[in-house]
């Protein structure tokens, strides 16, 4: 099935910087969690290995049948959430899990995947410059149940990522202006409604105390002030590869995770970031360029897609760090600590990889 | 190479659009490291001494409050070890649930526990807030067994102060308490912290600075559990000064057991240097309670009870001196030379001055009485007379001139003035001006006239030194790990008042008279230690303690006598003053006389007499 040809057609380049920055991650959560049993390094070192060899095998189906798929995986993505909220196990006050004999996993992630497949494939059937109503909300409806059961998990922050894709499939669409100023207030109607009846206390918390983190010091703001210590105790240079205070004494939560990005800013100071920040932002141009390669509309919405998903996980992670938007418990794509989420950016790369090199060959 | 298919399908829409997405990620980007710029670069300092605080804990080391001792060392105020346990707040998985474990561990209602922690709300999270003291070992096992279960309560083991005579010139030696907010602010207290323990009336209080010790300080890098990584920095903590005090415990043992039972207070000092022998006032408290932390109920008895217990009389006891001051009156008249040792005047039970009755205390009166014979007996109508010549004007000045009106100067918090009334003092206070009648009664200390038991020691002592002015005071000296430290004694400075000498003799002659002569105050004689004293019985309106004064009819009203007696022993070169004052006691020469008597007698035999 697949041809040797192809295999020339792959973008090393991109795989290169989808490594690197890989372990730059590793990197992080050997310094903030060496201290810690349970071998994070090792196991995070595993699953870029597994996810490597998964998504070389992603790459021998063409994109093209993926898509047509797309419903059945998209069918099967929202039974296992189902099945989540029934038999999941309680991490952290959310049943995001499913445990099986040796692993545990996050269905959540790779629904990701699976609803980029299927906006992909519902969307690159409108020809026209412009979307009917009725299509619209169908696209619309199919982003709202997964949201629907993770949020009810509860876990808002994996569940805000889904809605994203839908508007950025909506952009590439070219949907009306018009329409997209009546989906945003929809969007502040439902913020509303939400916050008064459907938000958790602790959510709530975690949206008020950005506004003022030194209110509730013990809170989630406590959180963010201690990442925003750790960044800037970093100064320009840092305090040195485990050699970081806020890190690791403990001060900083969820280090080898959620907030692997305050070690590199304390540990390597202004300049790490910026470096890391560069790496990144090779990875990312990288895909976003490779948006102009896809030979076909739905080529095209993959990528983009894939590239909205990371990019945006990346930006909310980062802007969380730094105190700008509420803990949601976004992972930062590929550096955080992570098997499930870091699973699912490496499909979704080989997805884009698998859109690129088929990009010279007839149906 | 097959050419590309995009023959067929327009994409470029789609890749303005998406070059729009891409141009606002870029965007966010830059504005990501300008955040990043001004976070880790222009407010690096800022960040940096948080992270340092964070990382670094300063604990202090308890210090050891100095001993007080009385004159022949027996420690009054020690120090034993104490255990206590704090809370954490930042090692608090779920702050209500840990209240809920640690109230249930430690026998506390939870409610208690949580205003106590709330009192140190200010603090910052990683600063050990004291939930319970003076553990009992059981309960220091039990902690320590639960030690990984509760990583939000440490233990620590702290020198407490201890007075091992419980009761025990209580009123002097005073008691602690934890300093408060508000205190917080008076530079006294500058260095201490929130909490810590410090004097609040007595000797604790009056020497503070002198007996509260340095803390030491420990600094340590500690993880976000508090958990303590490495020592950096160990300072000890010192011990304070140990004051001497010139109590006599025996005399004041005994002061305090003649009082029993009663209210009133005891004075015993030594009539040359103005040194405390003996300050008791009763009732009296255990100032042991208050370092326990008194349960409110026992508080609330304590500062509610109608005797109050915490008030010291010695010194904030204000009470008509009544025929006490008639050494004064005597002591002016003479001076004044109004009248001389010879004036008689007759004494028929009763008299008229300025239109009012005026009567002596004995019914028929005394004849004709001399002067000696006027301080022996304590007879009124001479000494109206006296006042009547003297004046108003005159006999406050005299009263101000041998120290009333104004304090002692003892060293002890919270002395009070007393009053010596005038014409100008009655038309400011009271509105109304002076009434000539009104002097009659103060030339036997009745009337607006106020003094405390201490003043009329004072006033003793400086009758028995014929004139020279001591300061009572209770200071020895400090000493620091056991050798004393050398400072000037600001209390051993002598004043002479203006007054001849021979004159304090014929009022002696008086006193002695009373005691030795079958006079008012023979109670109090011993044979062989020529004791001399004056009685005073100064008539009260009773207060009844147990209802509320505006409830009572005046017809309920009774009157009520205190008991006073001052003295001093011997006649010549005196030693020893003693001042009693017993509330609603009756006369002085049947109350506090004897008690006086009990009083020279130990001080008699202690010294070999």
């Amino acid at each position: 099935m697949i041809d040797r040809s192809l295999l020339r057609n792959i973008d090393w380049i991109l795989v290169g910087l989808l490594l690197l920055n890989s372990f730059i991650g590793a990197a992080f959560i050997y310094s903030s969690s060496h201290y810690l049993p349970g071998n994070y390094f090792l196991k995070q070192i595993l699953w870029i290995f597994i996810g490597s060899l998964a998504l070389f095998l992603f790459l021998m189906v063409d994109y093209k049948i993926l898509v047509s798929f797309s419903p059945y995986f998209y069918i099967i993505a929202v039974a296992t959430l189902c099945g989540v909220l029934l038999f999941g196990r309680l991490v952290a006050g959310a049943k995001s899990w499913l445990k099986f004999s040796f692993l545990q996993f996050q269905p959540s992630e790779l629904t990701k995947i699976a609803l980029i497949l299927l906006l992909a494939s519902v969307f690159s059937k409108f020809r026209r410059d412009s979307i009917s109503w009725k299509k619209g909300f169908l696209s619309g409806a199919v982003t709202a149940v997964p949201v629907f059961f993770v949020a009810l998990q509860p876990d808002l922050g994996t569940a805000l990522t889904y809605i994203p894709l839908f508007l950025a499939a909506l952009i590439l669409a070219g949907m009306n202006r018009k329409v997209f100023i009546y989906i945003v207030i929809a969007a502040l109607v439902l913020g509303v409604v939400g916050w008064n009846f459907a938000l958790k206390d602790y959510q709530k918390n975690r949206l008020t105390t950005l506004i003022s983190p030194s209110q509730d010091p013990l809170g989630s703001g406590y959180h963010i002030l201690q990442s925003k210590i750790a960044i800037g105790s970093g100064g320009f240079l840092g305090k040195g590869f485990r050699k970081g205070t806020q890190s690791q004494l403990r001060f900083l939560p969820a280090r080898h995770t959620d907030f692997i990005f305050s070690v590199i800013g304390e540990e390597f100071g202004f300049m790490g970031v910026v470096l890391a920040l560069m790496c990144y932002f090779l990875f990312l141009n990288r895909l976003f360029k490779s948006v102009g390669q896809a030979r076909d509309r739905a080529g095209v919405y993959i990528v983009f897609l894939v590239a909205v998903m990371i990019t945006f996980q990346f930006l909310i992670n980062v802007l969380m760090v730094i105190g700008f938007l509420p803990i949601t418990g976004t992972p930062l794509p590929l550096l955080s600590y992570g098997g499930s989420s870091l699973l699912t950016n490496y499909l979704g790369v080989s997805l884009v990889l698998n859109v690129k090199m088929r990009r010279f060959v007839f149906v | 190479m097959i050419k590309q298919e995009k023959i067929y399908e327009d994409l470029f829409p789609l890749l303005r659009r998406v070059r729009v997405i891409y141009i606002l990620v870029v965007a966010l980007l830059i504005f990501l490291i300008m955040n990043f710029w001004k976070v880790q670069v222009l407010d690096h300092e800022k960040y940096w001494e948080r992270s340092e605080a964070n990382r670094m804990r300063e604990i202090a080391l308890p210090y050891q409050r100095g001993l007080i001792m009385d004159r022949e060392g027996t420690i009054l105020a020690n120090n034993r070890a104490s255990f206590r346990v704090s809370l954490i707040r930042e090692n608090c998985e779920d702050y209500d649930k840990s209240c809920r474990k640690i109230a249930r561990l430690l026998n506390i209602e939870e409610s208690v526990l949580k205003e106590r922690i709330k009192k140190y709300e200010s603090l910052p999270l990683f600063k050990p807030i004291v939930v319970k003291e003076d553990l009992m070992l059981e309960e220091v096992a039990l902690i320590e067994a639960r030690k990984l279960e509760l990583p939000e309560l440490v233990l620590q083991s702290e020198p407490k102060r201890f007075y091992p005579f419980e009761s025990l010139a209580a009123h002097v030696i005073g008691y602690l308490q934890e300093l408060s907010p508000e205190e917080m602010k008076k530079s006294l207290y500058g260095e201490r912290r929130l909490g810590e323990l410090v004097g609040k009336i007595g000797i604790e209080k009056q020497y503070e600075t002198a007996l509260v010790g340095v803390h030491g300080q420990l600094v340590e890098v500690v993880d976000s559990l508090g958990r303590g990584r490495e020592e950096i920095d160990r300072r000890e903590s010192a011990k304070g000064q140990d004051l001497t005090i010139s109590l006599d415990f025996d005399i004041q043992k005994e002061a305090e057991a003649l009082l029993e039972g009663r209210e009133g207070a005891i004075i015993a000092m030594d009539a040359r240097t103005g040194e405390l022998l003996a300050l008791a006032s009763y009732p009296n408290f255990d100032p042991n309670k208050f370092i326990n932390r008194f349960t409110s109920e026992e508080w609330l008895n304590l500062v509610t009870s109608p005797e109050f217990p915490l008030e010291n009389r010695a010194i904030r006891g204000l009470y008509s001196p009544g025929s006490v001051f008639k050494l004064t009156v005597a002591l002016g008249a003479l001076d004044s030379e109004i009248v001389t040792d010879e004036t008689t005047f007759v004494c028929r039970g009763e008299t008229t001055i300025y239109n009012h009755p005026f009567s002596c205390w004995r019914e028929g009166g005394h004849g004709e009485v001399g002067f000696y014979d006027a301080i022996r007996h304590s007879c009124n109508i001479y000494f109206y007379n006296l006042g009547k010549e003297l004046g108003i004007e005159e006999i406050s000045h005299y009263a101000r001139m041998l120290g009333f009106g104004m304090k002692t100067g003892v060293d002890l918090p919270g002395e009070k003035t007393g009053l010596v009334p005038d014409p100008q003092w009655k038309i400011k206070a009271r509105g109304e001006p002076w009434q000539k009648g009104e002097t009659i009664s103060v030339s036997i200390g009745q009337s607006f006239m106020l003094v405390t038991p201490i003043q009329i020691a004072a006033h003793t002592a400086l009758i028995a030194n014929r004139g020279a002015r001591v300061i009572p005071h209770l200071f020895k000296y400090l000493s620091a790990d056991g050798k004393k430290i050398e400072t000037k004694n600001q209390f051993l400075k002598h004043e002479i008042v203006d007054i001849d000498p021979a004159i304090f003799e014929q009022v002696i002659q008086g006193m002695w008279e009373a005691v030795n002569n079958e006079g008012t105050g023979w109670a109090a004689r011993i044979l062989g230690y020529d004791v001399c004293g004056k009685t005073g019985s100064t008539q009260v309106i009773s207060e009844d303690k147990s209802e509320e004064p505006e409830q009572k009819e005046p017809e309920e009203e009774e009157v009520k006598t205190h008991s006073w007696f001052t003295g001093f022993a011997p006649r010549e070169n005196p030693e020893i003053v003693v001042t009693v004052i017993v509330e609603y006691g009756g006369m002085g020469g049947a109350t506090a006389a004897p008690l006086a008597r009990r009083l020279f007698n130990i001080y008699m035999r202690k010294h070999d007499r």
